[in-house]
């Protein structure tokens, strides 16, 4: 016993080992400019530190001493960016921090996307998969295929999944909504799930049948609005030019009866948008909303593999961020609360020890492990933007179908496999050294889509483009003003 | 280092002694955008780089700096990737392992500060 507490008690060292400068072991750290003046260092886990240009390089060449930078050298040890010993005494704390950020693999697939029709009442001149028509049984999801859907979503590990019911326009088809919906609480009792459920509509064919039932059975409501009305009915064709009308009175409608809380709104980036960053801010401050998701042009459809157009409109894109982000930190500061969603889900992996389950910006990807699409005619695909590139023709993405594959083919299957050796950016080219790594994510669909291969490219990458320019601006705007800190502090909690 | 610029082709000559070939592709992998990289066994002791640009180049200078500042840095990440391979590699396998296990007891047989063993309380 005593030899036992001589040998591995924990008692304070003595005053002198504490003062070593004995020189010390670099961790695993990247590091990266943020500018001309200063730097970032990013640890395995996410932690950071902004410093003086050139601090890494001391840092890596063992200038940095704890006589001489008595502070630094702390921060250096605390944050784990070195350490005294060759094996940190805290490893395990660092390994479970690390498994800690890949948390959101731990239950594997939560959204299951069911596209219930292809038809719609809309044109909307950016949407390559939506049909004008009244054929129900060409383009409405058969009976026989959403009882396939929901066994296979039965089937997840997941003991809480999400069944999202797209289109097209989705309440078009709520006959099929109702029995999904029916069908699938009946299997969540008998396996124990929960489920949310989400509709994705435009609002247009509400009724309030539709909301008593959405009421009744805890359904979930998003729904678009582009901006002003110019923008949004510009954006968003349809026979009598009311779309706008038709969705902030569905907000209204849903608002009151659902409550508050059970509707929200995403926008859809055009080349118009980009030159009303404000009047589209102050559109969603107008109609109630406390958060914007200022989410980027889609590139599918028409800037396949054209390098130089890419780079422009994601400049374009940027231009239009940052003014947005601005605005809407400037509202904050005035001290009305509003969020970006897109940059708080960068800033809680930032200032958080937490995972965030966004499925765009995840690795590994979300593609599989978050997120599945069953589509109307029974067809599976690895993401909601796998299935818009299958109307394009481009069945890359295409998993198996409802008719014939079982949950292994899907989601252990041959293509599964062969997509795993591009999602996760701790081993794609470009992206394993980049500091922001912590950050970011692997869109192996993306990449496919605007460079002709799931590995991508990342020096003419839009993906990598946007994304470094935004947490790079977001790290310069903490740096620069502490009290923009403070908001985004907000921003992570609500 | 030499760094050249003629004929709209910029020569990056570079020691063998003080740049690794996976330092050099790694750092001019980013030039790809906006350059046709060719990256070239020269002779026994030095590389050689040469960079086409795809565009027009108006300014040199700002690029030749870009360039040294680069392969710094990819120099100074190559040395913390070596230097820590080991440890982030066991850092990983310790995230993930034994994730299934139940674990109850303490996962060491270290003690309190007081220096007793809490295994061997009942």
């Amino acid at each position: 016993m005593t030899e036992l507490a001589e040998k591995k008690n924990r008692k304070f060292r003595e005053p002198a080992s504490y003062t070593s400068n004995s020189g010390y072991h670099l961790l695993p750290f990247r590091f990266f400019r943020l500018n001309v003046a200063r730097e970032i260092l990013v640890n395995e886990v996410g932690d950071f530190l902004i410093v003086n240009t050139g601090t890494a390089e001391k840092v890596i060449k063992r200038q940095i001493t704890r006589d001489t930078n008595e502070e630094l050298y702390a921060d250096l040890v605390a944050n784990f960016f070195i350490s005294e010993e060759r094996i940190p005494a805290l490893i395990d704390v660092l390994s479970t921090r690390y498994r800690t950020k890949k948390a959101f693999l731990d239950n594997f697939t939560s959204l299951h996307i069911f596209v219930i029709t292809l038809r719609c009442e809309h044109t909307c001149h950016y949407c390559q998969v939506s049909r004008v028509s009244e054929d129900k049984a060409s383009f409405d999801m058969s009976m026989s295929h959403i009882d396939k859907g929901i066994e296979l979503m039965m089937k997840s590990p997941n003991p809480h999944v999400t069944m999202e019911f797209q289109g097209g326009e989705a309440l078009l088809a709520f006959d099929k909504i109702k029995y999904a919906v029916e069908k699938a609480n009946m299997a969540a009792w008998e396996n124990h799930k929960k489920i949310t459920y989400v509709i994705c509509t435009n609002l247009a064919p509400l009724t309030n049948e539709m909301l008593d039932y959405c009421l009744q059975n805890e359904i979930l409501i998003s729904t678009s609005l582009d901006g002003p009305e110019f923008i949004h009915n510009k954006n968003r064709h349809k026979k009598g030019n009311d779309s706008y009308q038709l969705a902030l009175n569905g907000i209204k409608r849903c608002r009151e009866t659902l409550g508050e809380d059970r509707v929200s709104a995403l926008l859809t980036t055009s080349n118009l948008s980009l030159d009303y960053p404000e009047e589209i801010i102050q559109e969603y401050l107008h109609s109630g909303f406390n958060s914007i998701f200022l989410r980027p042009i889609s590139p599918y459809g028409f800037a396949v593999y054209n390098e130089k157009k890419n780079k422009y409109e994601t400049d374009r894109f940027l231009a239009f961020y940052k003014k947005a982000l601005d605005k809407i930190i400037e509202i904050n500061l005035n001290g009305t609360f509003f969020r970006e969603d897109y940059a708080t889900i960068i800033l809680k992996k930032v200032l958080t020890p937490f995972p965030v389950g966004y499925v765009d910006l995840q690795s590994p990807a979300g593609m599989i492990n978050n997120v599945i699409v069953f589509n109307y005619n029974g067809k599976i695909y690895a993401s909601d933007e796998a299935r818009m590139l299958a109307e394009m023709k481009d069945e890359t993405f295409l998993l198996g179908d409802l008719e014939n594959s079982n949950y292994s083919d899907v989601f252990y299957g041959e293509k599964a496999f062969q997509f795993s050796e591009a999602w996760a950016n701790e081993s794609l080219p470009g992206c394993s050294e980049c500091a922001f790594q912590a950050y970011c994510g692997a869109d192996p669909v993306l990449n496919h889509a605007t460079q002709g291969d799931v590995y991508g490219y990342r020096p003419t990458s839009v993906f990598c483009q946007k994304n470094m320019e935004i947490i790079r601006y977001l790290f310069e705007l903490m740096d620069n003003h502490p009290e923009i800190e403070k908001v985004f502090q907000t921003w992570i909690r609500n | 280092m030499e760094i050249k610029y003629s004929e709209d082709l910029i020569h990056v000559l570079l020691q063998k002694s003080l740049y690794a070939e996976k330092v050099l592709y790694k750092c001019f992998y980013w030039y790809g955008g906006s350059f046709n990289v060719d990256i070239k066994d020269y002779s026994d002791v030095e590389f050689l780089v040469l960079l086409k640009p795809k565009e027009e180049v108006k300014e040199i200078q700002p690029i030749i700096d870009k360039i040294k500042r680069d392969l710094i840095d990819f120099k100074l990440r190559e040395i913390v990737a070596k230097e820590t391979q080991v440890l982030r590699e066991l850092l990983v396998a310790k995230a993930f392992a034994n994730f299934e296990e139940e674990d109850n007891d303490p996962s060491t047989d270290v003690s309190d500060p007081v220096g007793f063993n809490p295994l061997t309380l009942s």
